[in-house]
């Protein structure tokens, strides 16, 4: 059975800096992401994962290549219809939450449908139905800085859900967590993509965290060095992870 | 690097935050500058050759308001600064300054926008000050040529009132500043989590806001004679309360009542805005009170000064009404007054009625029926309701300042019999001059005949000259006519309408000073908004960049902007233009002047000035969360 293709990505190339002086942040990147996988992207600091996220999340522009967001070239478009695309196209999960502070956790998550300018009765179903599969059914009413860390980040998680995205972009989501709320995170996203067929690209430099993953993209100077598949076990798959970071020279540096 | 050096580096590159603190610091020190240029201004010295003594106390009294509006202004701005500058400066704690050093890096960064408002506003004062003048003078109608030259006092003056005033605060912020934790310092702009108030405080201050402002309605267009200048006192506490009150309960129980519907608020884009609303009031009630009173103050200032023109009108005009009256018991003297006043100048017109005096009352009395003949016969409307035989209107003149309220229906006796009174009018049937000496009562026809055979009956018999080149002439002329002989006693009055225009010339600068004082007030009060606008907007920065990032493009956050910041416009100016109609109303009744549309005009104006302020917030908004 053929997947649809969500994103592709082909021949990334990022550089910084003048003609003469360049810094090559992305060095030609191929990546292509379907219907419900859940892909981690790993890599040590400076490995260009954050300026490859922020490319696909079209909050930056290549300097080279093309990126494909369900069949459409994001990098044809104008900046309104980039707006646009982020909005109905993509969900974001941050490692700082970015909810606001001025309004209840409901009205966070609801937010994007009603800027959406969906009907309220739609916005009250869904709203309460993303926070009952992520146990906030009893916090909805508070504000953010009356719930905790693993709260808040189920919070940004029901919010990026809402407008049912093509994608989600989860850049560091246990970063700010402690282990235990890092799991319980990582749980529910790894729910939402198999019961809900949510397709996930996450960000991290946390191979524990990349276990949850279906596949996990290793990248180092700017190039994807290898793909490893999850296969049947996350135990298994963690432990052939931190292998192969060890094979790599230790470069990837892990907590 | 220096202290000092350090600081005009700091100043320098801030200089774009803090232009709003600067342009509001150069607006107060401009109008201080004008108001100092006005009092040292040769129309003011044509002027004070009138009258003064009153001028004097007129210039103390608005001194007193506006030093009492700068201390509040410059204090109110370097507040609202002090947060954002103490955020930035506070970092060089962790660099090892002590927080007396940081006090005193901030005190010289005060010094220095201190030195640009100054300079701004000065510059601006002398450049605006011709056509300030000139506006002013046209209004008052004063004939003065004005010099363009600035002269130096006011400049002197407004330097050592607004730098005293300045440093003042600058030393409250170091006090502030050294006595502040690191944590404090370091955190001081962050303190940004939304404090959710109990509702039944909230409902409270909802249902005695309400009771107040609506008592303080009732006191204010309440009848009360002698009492009517408490009640309005009252009236003024009871609205500010309730102002405060609103503000701080009913409005955050509607908008978290607007919160609270859901399926309201996630529909129209109402989610962001609203709940930026909620969350803006419940830190910004104080200010839209204050700014919401300030603009009240400035309406009724404003009508106050058009009713005391208007009264200033009157009385010219009463006393314009006749040049030459004669009031006298020989019924011959008509002819007499008039072939002499003739012989000299043409009459414009004349006319003759009947007085009874008695010796026990100092009041005259009119017959209703002649007055309205009179009335007729010199063009002033009548419409004074016919008096029943135990009845009595009184005819009495019009005081400049006195604010009695109209006491109708009591029982004054008239010789031997008690009347009910049942109106007053200040109307110049007999001349503003003559009414001010001697107050009148208008009876029924019939009882006029009983009482003109108990008393003794006099003829009055008032001229107006043609041309009042000749007053003087005809004055001395007709000095003969007067006798003090009791079968031919005749009483001359002669008025001199410009003398009266002269003594009473000063209410000319209360008008003109109420003008000034209300744009000064209403452009404050936007100037208050805007700052406190550009100061939301800096804290906002970060919720804003999120909400990009999220994907939504700037037309929808521009929208919920607009939305937000119109709320925190409109429900001060609504509350205003609703509390002025009554404050109006309260100064009409005392002042027996119509000033509805002097009030209409000024909530126009206000809403004006308050657009212009929207606007400017809006794009300053906008550009300070980065939106584009």
């Amino acid at each position: 059975m053929s997947r649809k293709k969500v994103l592709e990505i082909k021949n990334l190339v990022k550089s910084y800096g003048t003609k003469e002086i360049q810094a090559k942040v992305l060095k030609g990147i191929d990546l292509t992401i379907y219907e419900k996988d859940f892909i981690a992207i790993m890599g040590p600091s400076g490995s260009g994962k954050t300026t490859l996220l922020n490319i696909l999340s079209t909050i930056d522009r290549p300097t080279q290549g093309t990126v494909i967001l369900d069949g459409q070239d994001i990098l044809k478009v104008s900046n309104k219809e980039l707006s646009k695309i982020r909005r109905d196209k993509i969900g974001f999960v941050f490692q700082d939450y970015n909810l606001l502070d001025t309004m209840t956790l409901q009205d966070n998550i609801a937010l994007p449908l009603s800027l959406n300018e969906v009907k309220g009765e739609i916005c009250i179903k869904k709203t309460k139905e993303l926070a009952e599969i992520f146990g906030l059914s009893d916090h909805l009413k508070k504000y953010p800085y009356q719930l905790s860390g693993g709260q808040k980040q189920r919070g940004t998680v029901c919010r990026a859900l809402i407008t049912e995205p093509e994608i989600i972009f989860a850049d560091e989501p246990t970063g700010a967590l402690d282990s235990r709320t890092g799991r319980e995170l990582l749980e529910c996203l790894s729910r939402v993509n198999e019961d809900s067929g949510a397709t996930i690209l996450m960000v991290t430099h946390d191979s524990y965290c990349a276990s949850y993953a279906k596949e996990v993209y290793l990248l180092k100077d700017g190039m994807v060095q290898c793909k490893i598949n999850k296969g049947n076990s996350r135990k298994e798959f963690y432990d052939r992870i931190i292998d192969l970071q060890a094979a790599m020279g230790g470069d990837l540096l892990c907590e | 690097m220096r202290m000092t050096g350090l600081a005009y580096k700091n100043f320098k590159s801030s200089l774009r935050s803090y232009l709003a603190l600067i342009f509001s610091q150069a607006f107060t020190i401009m109008i201080f500058y004008h108001f100092q240029n006005i009092i040292y201004s040769d129309a003011f010295s044509v002027l004070k050759g009138f009258n003064a003594r009153n001028i004097k106390s007129i210039v103390e009294v608005f001194s007193l308001v506006l030093g009492c509006f700068m201390l509040f202004f410059i204090g109110y701005s370097t507040n609202v600064f002090l947060t954002r500058q103490k955020k930035e400066i506070g970092i060089y704690v962790f660099m090892g300054l002590s927080n007396q050093k940081i006090g005193g890096l901030y005190m010289l960064e005060t010094a220095f926008t201190g030195m640009a408002s100054f300079l701004l506003g000065i510059v601006l004062g002398i450049l605006t000050t011709a056509l300030f003048q000139m506006i002013l003078l046209a209004m008052t109608e004063i004939a003065v040529s004005i010099r363009f030259w600035p002269s130096l006092e006011p400049v002197i003056n407004t330097a050592i009132v607004y730098f005293l005033i300045y440093l003042l605060f600058a030393f409250k912020g170091y006090v502030n500043i050294v006595r502040s934790s690191v944590l404090n310092l370091v955190m001081a702009a962050k303190k940004n989590e939304y404090v959710g108030q109990k509702k039944w405080i909230l409902l409270l201050k909802a249902v005695m806001g309400v009771g107040a402002l609506g008592f303080g309605y009732y006191l204010a267009v309440k009848e009360g004679g002698q009492e009517v200048m408490a009640y309005v006192f009252a009236a003024v506490v009871f609205v500010t309360v309730g102002v405060y009150l609103l503000f701080g309960g009913l409005l955050p129980v509607i908008f978290q009542g607007l919160a609270a519907n859901k399926v309201f608020l996630y529909e129209k884009q109402r989610n962001l805005w609203i709940n930026n609303v909620v969350f803006r009031i419940r830190k910004n009630y104080r200010t839209y009170a204050m700014v919401c009173v300030l603009i009240l103050c400035a309406a009724t200032a404003l009508a106050t000064g058009f009713a005391m023109k208007y009264r200033y009108e009157n009385i010219v005009n009463s006393h314009d009404i006749y040049t030459f009256q004669f009031l006298t018991v020989d019924q011959k003297l008509e002819e007499r007054a008039r072939e002499t006043i003739q012989k000299i100048d043409p009459i414009a017109y004349h006319s003759q009625i009947q007085v009874v005096f008695f010796e026990d009352s100092p009041y005259g009395v009119l017959a209703y029926g002649q007055v309205e003949r009179l009335a007729h016969e010199i063009g002033i409307e009548f419409s004074l309701p016919e008096p029943a035989d135990q009845e009595t209107i009184l005819l009495t003149f019009m005081n400049l300042m006195s604010l009695l309220n109209i006491q109708e229906r009591i029982l004054v006796k008239v010789h031997d019999r008690e009347y009910e009174q049942i109106a007053e009018t200040r109307l110049p049937f007999l001349g503003g001059a003559l009414q001010e000496k001697i107050s009148f009562y208008l009876v029924s026809d019939r009882e006029y005949e009983r009482l003109s055979s108990l008393g003794q009956e006099f003829y009055l018999y008032s001229y107006k000259l043609e041309d009042l080149e000749n007053f003087a002439r005809v004055e001395e002329a007709t000095r003969e006519l007067s006798s003090i002989e009791e079968e031919s006693y005749t009483g001359r009055i002669s008025t001199d309408p410009q003398k009266i225009r002269e003594e009473i010339e000063w209410v000319k600068i209360l008008y003109a000073l109420s003008i000034f004082m209300f744009m000064v007030f209403v452009v404050a009060g936007g100037c208050i908004m805007f700052m406190r606008v550009y100061n939301d907007a800096y804290e906002d920065t970060e919720r804003y960049r999120v909400l990009q990032k999220l994907g939504y493009d700037s037309g929808v956050l521009k929208k919920s902007i607009i939305c937000e910041l119109g709320v925190s416009y409109v429900l001060p100016f609504l509350i205003m233009a609703m509390s002025s109609r009554f404050s109006v109303h309260a100064l009409e009744k005392m002042m027996y002047a119509d000033l509805l549309q002097i009030n209409v005009a000024s909530v126009i104006i206000v809403l004006i000035v308050f657009l212009v302020f929207y606007g400017l917030s809006v794009m300053s908004y906008c550009k300070n969360v980065r939106l584009v």
